[in-house]
């Protein structure tokens, strides 16, 4: 499967009559984008603001970013499934406008649940700014209204398809211009399992995409358009995950479409492929809220590891807060069992930073051995007045203006950590 | 003649403090201006820092003997100086001595809000009950480390002062207090673990960034002789309570638990009870709370006489990112009252 990105560095966005792209200049006709995104009807309306880096902006209440791509060759579908049109993904040409993303954010009049009131942000200038990829894009900021009689569970999906739909317009513009770079991602094809020379360890990654813990939302869109709940260990080619096959969860923490699009830990097993591993392939997995489940999970996977990928070692990463530690150690287990050398990655969400007398990990198992962390969420920042703020406000009488100065944590800085593997942490014991 | 700059205070005992051995153990606290015996080499490595302005000495059985009293009555002799820093000891192997180099640390720090560092050799009973609270840093057994550890306690307690960041542990050589921090790396996440696989892959040495917890283990009670004659109690982490949440239990990281009465009642409805639960969706369980407490099926064993008697309150707390020890205190609270109360037997019942 051969996946070619034609990258263009995006320098500067601005609003205007026509959506062109010159120079690195992205122009964006906001009432033909405003129009494309209301053809959906579950939307009353929509706010659409750009923002730069440097810009004292304030971004609240963020679902999804989305890095614009859109196919401009060779088969393939953009979004497969998620936009209607159901296709492949992970081959021909796509056109990749970096330095851009698309932010969707909700509209909310209320609190839900424990968390911060203005959900998770991303400030463009200042300390909160460097902490992201985010703060240092173009970006163009959706805030979608739901229509009359639209559910919550409607709503949220009709969020995520507007980022995705924005994404796909927005890098359209770029089909005629020639690229900056052009990245190539092919896998040769495996040899018959067992009769390989290959003296590389074959080393595949066992990716955890979603948590049920929370509950779900019905037509979330999240693998080639459908829901995944009851998704069996499966395994997926790494240019389908980066092609659009795979789209952030609307609940999932760490985990933006635009990090999955980029996936750090993929991209890296792609790097070393043929130098120092050969990359067997990914898994996907998921963490289920029934103990059945992930057993049943840890078995296949841990066989389609073994079995079908002939693999040395897996790498696992996992999805949601502290629960979904627990399958993806279950995933871990089973390979060891077979002889499949294992490294986890994880963030420390169920940890206390003045206190880790509980333990780091949700699980103990003595055969993992071998952890790398992705640091701790619940380390503070301070981030300073902002002049401007993009999005839907739930301003609490005992709380500082949302424009204010902020002591916030990590957890609440989107894109600030992640549990795909892009950060340069790692949480220590002091 | 004082030079400018830190203040720092010294705490030794009666041995180092140049008063006597074991038969002088029972002197109470006292305080002297200027550096005393191991003071002189702290007030060398110090230099152009600062000054040890005074010393105070007591001695071992009068501190452990009284601890309270006299951490109160060391704090009084301190607090005029106005010191910026203290170091205590350090305390090597010796046990009574590094309780009080730890409880000074710990008082100083707390009451006084300046930093303090001691020394003391691993084993020392001392560091489990104070490095939480106290930067230790690691010596020997005995006082011949003197001349390498003293310049390093003095070091880290400048920088302290001075607001510096302070490695890790084993960068700095202290014993870890049990806090995380988030440290930057040359590599990416990413990029670790792919090296860390393919060492131990290739069976080459690799160390792991998280260590796996180190729980003690909880030995299973012995299984009641006599079911029939016992009375049962519904303890559940689900975060179960009545509406309004009247014992303001925490949806996570719980300090609190409450007991709630069934005395009489056949079911729980759902209009009068909710779940505060940051883990999991409450949906199911507010739907149908015996799904998470099955005061139903209780009520059948009762009747059927399978068990003597179902306890007339349950207790929930919510089990969620806990912390270890909110956990095992609410633990030791509940096993207490459902045996003050002669409970037999309790089902836990999780989510």
């Amino acid at each position: 499967m051969r996946l070619q990105l034609n990258v263009i560095e995006i320098k500067d966005i601005e609003f205007s009559g026509k959506t062109a792209l010159s120079s690195g200049r992205l122009f964006i006709d906001r009432e033909e984008l405003r129009h494309l995104i209301l053809q959906d009807t579950r939307l009353a309306k929509v706010d659409i603001e750009l923002a730069h880096p440097g810009e004292k902006c304030r971004i609240l209440q963020v679902c999804d970013v989305v890095e614009p791509r859109a196919k401009v060759g060779g088969e393939g579908v953009d979004f497969p499934g998620a936009l209607g049109e159901k296709g492949v993904a992970g081959q021909g040409t796509t056109c990749v406008l970096q330095g851009c993303s698309v932010v969707t954010t909700l509209y909310a009049e209320e609190v839900e649940g424990p968390r911060d009131p203005n959900g998770e942000i991303i400030d463009m200038s200042g300390p909160g700014a460097e902490l992201t990829p985010y703060g240092q894009t173009h970006n163009v900021v959706l805030l979608p209204f739901p229509a009359d009689g639209v559910n919550q569970q409607e709503y949220r999906v009709a969020i995520k398809t507007a980022g995705l739909k924005t994404a796909v317009y927005l890098a359209s513009a770029g089909r005629e211009t020639e690229p900056d770079q052009k990245i190539v991602h092919e896998l040769p094809r495996p040899t018959n399992a067992g009769q390989s020379d290959n003296p590389l360890p074959r080393i595949a990654y066992v990716f955890q995409v979603v948590s049920i813990q929370h509950g779900i939302i019905p037509n979330d869109p999240i693998l080639y358009g459908l829901h995944v709940n009851k998704m069996l260990p499966t395994i997926i080619h790494p240019n389908e995950i980066l092609d659009g096959a795979l789209l952030s969860p609307f609940r999932a923490w760490g985990m933006e479409t635009y990090g999955i699009q980029n996936h750090a830990l993929i991209k890296e097993l792609l790097d070393k492929n043929g130098r120092e591993l050969q990359f067997a392939g990914v898994i996907l997995t998921i963490a289920s809220d029934s103990e059945h489940e992930n057993e049943r999970s840890a078995i296949m996977a841990g066989n389609l590891a073994k079995w079908a990928l002939n693999a040395d070692g897996v790498i696992l990463t996992k999805s949601g807060g502290g629960a979904p530690e627990v399958p993806m150690a279950l995933v871990a287990r089973r390979c060891e069992e077979l002889g499949v050398k294992t490294t986890l990655g994880l963030w420390h969400i169920p940890v206390d930073v003045s206190d880790i007398s509980g333990g780091l990990t949700m699980f103990n198992m003595p055969e993992l051995d071998a952890i790398v962390s992705m640091g701790t969420p619940w380390q503070s920042v301070l981030l300073p007045e902002m002049e401007r703020v993009i999005g839907s406000p739930v301003n609490l009488p005992d709380e500082p203006p949302v424009h204010g100065e902020l002591d916030r944590e990590l957890r609440w800085i989107r894109g600030a950590q992640d549990q795909l593997g892009s950060k340069h942490v790692s949480a220590a014991i002091f | 003649m004082q030079k400018k700059g830190l203040r720092v205070i010294h705490y030794l005992n009666q041995f180092f403090g140049g008063i006597g051995g074991e038969d002088k153990a029972d002197i109470g606290p006292r305080i002297k201006e200027g550096p005393l015996g191991p003071g002189r080499m702290a007030l060398q490595s110090l230099g152009e820092k600062g000054d040890i302005i005074a010393t105070v000495i007591c001695g071992d059985n009068a501190f452990a003997q009284d601890l309270e009293t006299v951490t109160d009555e060391i704090i009084a002799l301190i607090r005029p100086y106005q010191p910026d820093a203290l170091i205590a000891g350090p305390a090597f192997f010796a046990g009574r001595y590094a309780m009080a180099c730890g409880a000074v640390c710990k008082a100083v720090r707390k009451r006084l809000g300046i930093p303090a560092v001691t020394g003391m050799y691993r084993e020392n009973p001392a560091v489990e009950i104070y490095s939480r609270d106290v930067t230790i840093l690691e010596t020997g057994t005995t006082a011949k480390g003197m001349p390498e550890v003293l310049p390093k306690m003095v070091d880290v307690v400048t920088r302290l002062v001075a607001g510096e960041d302070i490695g890790s542990p084993s960068e700095e050589g202290y014993f870890p207090r049990g806090i995380l921090v988030n440290r930057t790396t040359d590599r990416s996440a990413a990029q670790r673990a792919v090296s860390m696989l393919l060492a131990k892959v290739a069976g080459q040495p690799f160390k792991t960034e998280v260590p796996l917890p180190a729980y003690d283990p909880v030995p299973p009670a012995p299984g009641l002789k006599d079911l029939k004659g016992a009375t049962i109690a519904l303890v559940t982490d689900g975060g179960l309570t009545p509406k309004g949440n009247p014992d303001r239990i925490e949806p996570e990281r719980a300090t609190r638990y409450g007991s709630y009465p069934i005395k009489g009642m056949e079911s729980l409805n759902p209009e009068q009870y909710e779940v505060n639960h940051a883990g999991y969706t409450p949906v199911f369980v507010n739907q149908d709370p015996h799904r998470l407490l099955p005061l139903d099926v209780m009520r059948d064993l009762e009747k059927e006489g399978t068990i003597g008697k179902l306890h007339n309150t349950f207790f929930s707390t919510s089990g969620c990112a806990s912390i270890m020890d909110n956990v095992k205190k609410m633990g030791k609270g509940i096993a207490g009252e459902l045996k003050a109360r002669g409970v037999g037997g309790a089902i836990l019942t999780s989510t």
